[in-house]
């Protein structure tokens, strides 16, 4: 455990160290100061540094923000370990509507991708709600979480082999992978960004609700609701990462784990310092991915899943 | 109905003529060629070499056939025994990581030595497999008590996971292999050949036949581990024999058309409901089971964008999760 402040101290130094070397790195590796010159228009380098690699890196901070932030209120609803967007099948549930969308509707913008990716994970939680109510074991929740994610991934394989016209599109960003993505994907993020402080705000609650139901409706919250909310926000952030990088896999489990065996489980704390954890990994992701060798890329989903595979084993393993 | 629900021979005789009508569609249904359904039969009876229908039945869809008829038994009964030695009804080559196992480990000698052939992949296959069914049980055995079934499921789907990222990892490092592996994850018998089927026949009868062998002693296991050895049943040797088994099964039928899914998890249960849980009964009916799902679901696969084929792997696997989470529902885990 170390103090909060020491805690984002230290991983905002580290953020910045890591976003600058994920910008020096690359197909062609530069120096700092031609990263900083970079920047700026007359620059050799603006093309690479300006319009390909820094949207990327800032992309990568922003969609792992969100994720931990999301699996973290998803943990701190449902209180159980296993809990994530992805083990619960909502990425991939997110992943499937944006697929049909694609492919059945291939004039259609794609602008609207984040809304038809929020109605698919909206979806998907229901069905989850539905099939498991609220009293499920931790273990049997995961299991139909995950059964649902296989369902809803061999969807997505299916229609994009029915559909081989359309599958350069849905391909894209299928596979977890912040390849190709750049300002424009940037910008249609940034309104749900919103997101992030309405996360935030309910962490008075989240902890109220740690102690009990009955103790929380005592000390003035409504259980129900702030869970209804929670559960919507987690699955808004979810989504529309979703609809921009595809489901990177296991970043909203072990982000908030992490987290919160370095500060605590205080959600006041806890959904802040997640955000960076989940930044820092999707920065680390990314940068493996792309420079692991170059000029070929590994979608950072797959690193993320090597990370994070055994760390859900572990989480396993010493549950009780 | 009620008969054959008692009579086994019927059963037999059933799935027998079932498995043999399909085999007869699947020489001659969804052809580029036109080929008629008596085309189909002359071409095994009497082969004009002449005409082009026989060479596509002979050369093509014979093999095809054959190596299906293989393939869909061996996962079968491979999903049986797993599901006999575990005492857990979710577990299958698929829910418990050995074919994501097997996967990697020919996804690694394919494209790092793609020159070695069918025998190389397939034991890489069954060392791959091998290796995450050991981390599987090893990790089971650490847990008894509550929630036993369950962790087994989720640390499956955990490996699954590992092994299909090293896997797409490695496919994308190594291009120049990697549309043929990608082709070979998706799970179709498009590829199957005579060769295919001559590599995979001697080690699959023997297996198969191994299997139905052992399968009064799978009877002991379900009474309880405890139980079995207070009977005479050595534990270590029955598990290692007959995880030796899965995995020549399961790595033989990988590396001859690639993934699919479910068999191995479905066909268990539903030949359990026609014969019950005597394994020396029910270790036929599965293989037939499997074998007649697994042509039924190469002719749908052909049909659905005809004249383009979809894996059969895919469409198994869009079926098969339901009946999963239908199975996790039933159980209280």
């Amino acid at each position: 455990m170390i103090t909060p402040s020491r805690f984002f101290l230290f991983s905002t130094l580290l953020l910045v160290f890591l976003a600058l070397t994920s910008l020096s790195f690359g197909a062609v590796s530069l120096s700092f100061l031609d990263v900083i010159n970079g920047f700026f228009e007359d620059s050799e380098h603006y093309f690479t540094i300006h319009e390909y690699r820094l949207p990327r890196t800032l992309l990568a901070i922003v969609v792992g923000a969100m994720m931990a932030l999301s699996g973290a209120l998803v943990q701190g609803v449902i209180r159980n370990p296993l809990a994530s967007p992805d083990v619960l099948g909502v990425s991939h549930g997110a992943g499937l509507a944006a697929v049909l969308y694609m492919t059945f509707l291939p004039d259609a913008s794609t602008n609207w991708l984040p809304e038809v990716a929020l109605v698919g994970g909206l979806l998907a939680a229901i069905v989850l709600w539905l099939l498991c109510g609220t009293s499920s074991s931790a273990i049997k929740l995961a299991i139909t979480g995950v059964a649902m994610a296989a369902l809803y991934g061999s969807a997505i394989d299916f229609v994009l082999l029915v559909k081989p016209l359309e599958v350069n599109n849905a391909l894209l960003w299928l596979t977890g992978s912040l390849w190709g993505r750049g300002w424009p994907q940037l910008t249609s993020l940034l309104p749900w960004l919103l997101l992030i402080p309405l996360g935030l705000g309910l962490a008075k609650h989240l902890n109220l609700i740690d102690l009990g139901d009955d103790s929380a409706v005592c000390l003035g919250t409504k259980p129900n609701i702030i869970r209804l909310i929670s559960l919507a926000t987690a699955v808004g952030l979810t989504a529309s990462c979703v609809a921009i990088c595809g489901p990177i896999g296991f970043l909203g489990l072990i982000a908030p784990h992490l987290t919160r065996r370095l500060i605590g489980g205080r959600h006041q704390v806890l959904l802040p310092a997640t955000l960076f954890v989940g930044a820092l990994l999707l920065v680390i992701a990314d940068l493996v991915a792309r420079t692991i060798n170059p000029p070929i890329e590994l979608p950072a989903g797959l690193m993320t899943a090597i990370i994070g595979a055994p760390y859900f084993l572990w989480l396993l393993f010493s549950l009780r | 109905m009620q008969y054959l629900k008692q009579s086994y021979t019927a059963q037999c005789t059933l799935l027998c003529s079932l498995l043999l009508v399909l085999a007869w569609v699947s020489l001659f249904a969804w052809s580029a060629v036109p080929v008629t359904p008596t085309d189909a039969l002359m071409a095994l009876i009497n082969m004009d070499d002449d005409k082009i229908s026989h060479h596509i039945v002979w050369d093509i869809r014979v093999p095809r056939l054959l190596t299906g008829i293989l393939v869909g038994a061996s996962l079968a009964t491979a999903g049986a025994i797993m599901q006999a030695l575990t005492q857990n009804p979710l577990a299958s080559p698929s829910v418990l990581g050995v074919k994501a196992g097997a996967a990697l480990g020919m996804a690694t000698v394919s494209t790092i030595t793609p020159w070695l052939g069918l025998f190389s992949t397939s034991a890489a296959a069954m060392v791959g497999g091998g290796v995450a069914w050991l981390l599987v049980m090893l990790l089971g055995s650490a847990w008894k008590g509550g929630g036993e079934h369950g962790r087994l499921v989720l640390a499956g789907v955990a490996i699954s996971a590992l092994c299909a990222a090293l896997t797409k990892a490695m496919v994308i490092l190594a291009e120049d292999q990697a549309s043929a592996v990608m082709a070979w994850l998706a799970g179709s018998l498009a590829g199957a050949s005579w060769d295919v089927f001559y590599t995979l026949l001697p080690v699959t009868i023997i297996s198969l036949f191994f299997a139905v062998l052992i399968s009064p002693i799978l009877n002991l296991f379900q009474l309880g581990e405890d139980n079995a050895q207070n009977l005479g049943v050595s534990l270590l040797w029955t598990k290692l024999g007959s995880s030796v088994l899965v995995l020549l099964l399961v790595g033989g039928s990988l590396a001859a058309v690639g993934s699919m899914g479910f068999i191995g998890l479905l066909i268990p249960h539903i030949a359990r409901m026609l014969s019950g849980y005597d394994h020396r009964k029910f270790m036929p009916i599965a293989m037939l089971l499997g074998a007649c799902l697994i042509i039924a679901s190469d002719i749908i696969s052909r049909s659905i964008i005809f004249p383009i084929e979809t894996p059969a792997g895919a469409l198994l696997a869009l079926f098969g999760a339901p009946f999963f989470i239908y199975l996790v529902r039933k159980r209280t885990l």
